[in-house]
């Protein structure tokens, strides 16, 4: 990674990390090749015709490639609609193809623990209880859906 | 109590960050040895918590640490000891009661009395001492100071959990030799982040990294990690070695260290699954 002034405020200081607690939604991205993980937490405002993401965390059980990714994409998809960040979502799984793949997996994984955070709100509101998403990174960077039900954080 | 804990944590990573940032060394050895004395607090205050049950973790604010002069961030530690003391009745043990507070209030007289002094340690600068490091090394050394000073400090917090919540007097002896070692490297690597002008504090640890599921499991996962760790320090010290031979040095002692504590977490993963085969 090559760093320069921006990456190392990223590093020193990573925007949204820590954890929300009795969060709108949570969603896990993991590498099953070797256990890292991104938890990625929102607060969601309906009130709006779109939902919108109005905070948003993450915490990273990862790299410090991972954690830069965490900061530069949730400063981005805070405050966005649900359909701007599966554009973000979109843009940045997009691009992987031109990055190194470690560097890759690391944005990889931030960006479907971002999808799960979403997908797992709107799943809660279709079903009437809380789902947790877990998406796992592949090389092909199409998540693998896994679901798992997960008891809200007391 | 919890939340005195919680507060002692913080205000023992501050005191330390602190020590990073004073180039006085009769400075740096008081807030360093503070930040020791205020580590034991939070390994009496967790002891105290255990024994009465109360469930807790290592969770904690971010700790904002950026300052120009130092007199601000002893201003801060001062501040903080003084929010902790409308806790401290909550401390039903007189004598660590009595202790914590005696130790606060020399604390607090002596950092009053320390001077002042202009803190470089985030002008993110990027030179280590006189070395001529290429961009490649420099980027190298940068990732390598905040990947591994994370990792002694979650190294320090995961075998403090297992030390505290553990009754084994011999694994015991080994998790303390590995606390000790994880806070000397933390010290080497902090005191190397401040002087290049990249400190910063480690991020909180997610609870699941210390409290394991399976012992047997992390003490596997965490000698490769430690192997892992031995072929990064070969790779920084291969990548320095021709602008700065101290500096390469200083790497390959890291990794020989690495040796030992594979040695003792192979002793207790024996002891783990002998006692366990009992």
């Amino acid at each position: 990674m090559e760093i320069d002034n921006e990456i190392l405020e990223h590093m020193r200081n990573p925007y949204n990390y820590g954890r929300i607690d009795e969060a709108s939604s949570i969603g896990i991205g993991e590498n099953p090749q070797n256990g890292e993980k991104v938890i990625i937490y929102i607060n969601v405002d309906e009130s709006d015709s779109e939902a919108t993401i109005s905070q948003i965390a993450f915490e990273a059980i990862a790299c410090m490639t991972t954690v830069v990714a965490g900061s530069v994409i949730t400063k981005e998809a805070d405050g966005l609609t649900f359909s701007k960040v599966e554009e973000l979502i979109a843009v940045t799984l997009g691009m992987l193809e031109h990055v190194d793949p470690e560097q890759a997996a690391c944005s990889e994984m931030v960006a479907v623990a971002l999808k799960a955070a979403i997908d797992g709100y709107l799943l809660s509101k279709e079903k009437g209880e809380k789902q947790t998403l877990i998406y796992k990174i592949e090389q092909s960077c199409s998540p693998q859906m896994e679901y798992s039900k997960q008891e809200e954080r007391e | 109590m919890k939340q005195l804990f919680i507060k002692t944590h913080e205000v023992w990573l501050v005191t330390l960050m602190a020590s990073f940032m004073s180039k006085n060394s009769e400075t740096k050895q008081s807030l360093n040895d503070f930040s020791d004395i205020l580590f034991r607090h939070f390994t009496w205050l967790e002891r105290e918590l255990i024994k009465s049950g109360v469930e807790y973790d290592y969770n904690r604010d971010s700790v904002p640490i950026k300052v120009d002069s130092l007199r601000v961030i002893l201003d801060n530690i001062v501040e903080r000891l003084n929010t902790m003391e409308l806790m401290l009745p909550n401390v039903t043990d007189d004598a660590l009661r009595f202790r914590i507070q005696t130790d606060w209030e020399y604390m607090k007289y002596q950092i009053g009395n320390l001077a002042d002094e202009e803190v470089t340690a985030f002008s993110a600068k990027r030179e280590y001492k006189d070395f001529n490091l290429s961009n490649e090394a420099t980027d190298a050394l940068t990732l390598f100071l905040f990947e591994e000073s994370y990792k002694e400090y979650e190294l320090i917090m995961i075998y403090n959990y297992l030390k505290a919540n553990s009754n084994d007097d011999y694994l015991n002896k080994i998790f303390q030799i590995l606390i000790d070692e994880s806070f000397f490297h933390l010290k080497s690597f902090g005191q190397m982040m401040a002087e290049m002008g990249i400190l910063a504090v480690p991020r909180v640890i997610h609870e699941s990294i210390y409290k394991v599921e399976s012992l047997e499991e992390f003490l596997k996962d965490g000698i490769d990690e430690e192997l892992a760790a031995k072929e990064q320090c070969k790779e920084l010290s291969d990548a320095v070695v021709k602008e700065a031979k101290e500096l390469a040095k200083f790497f390959d002692f890291i990794n020989y260290q690495e040796n030992y504590h594979i040695a003792l977490m192979q002793d207790a993963l024996r002891h783990f699954e002998e006692k366990g085969a009992e």
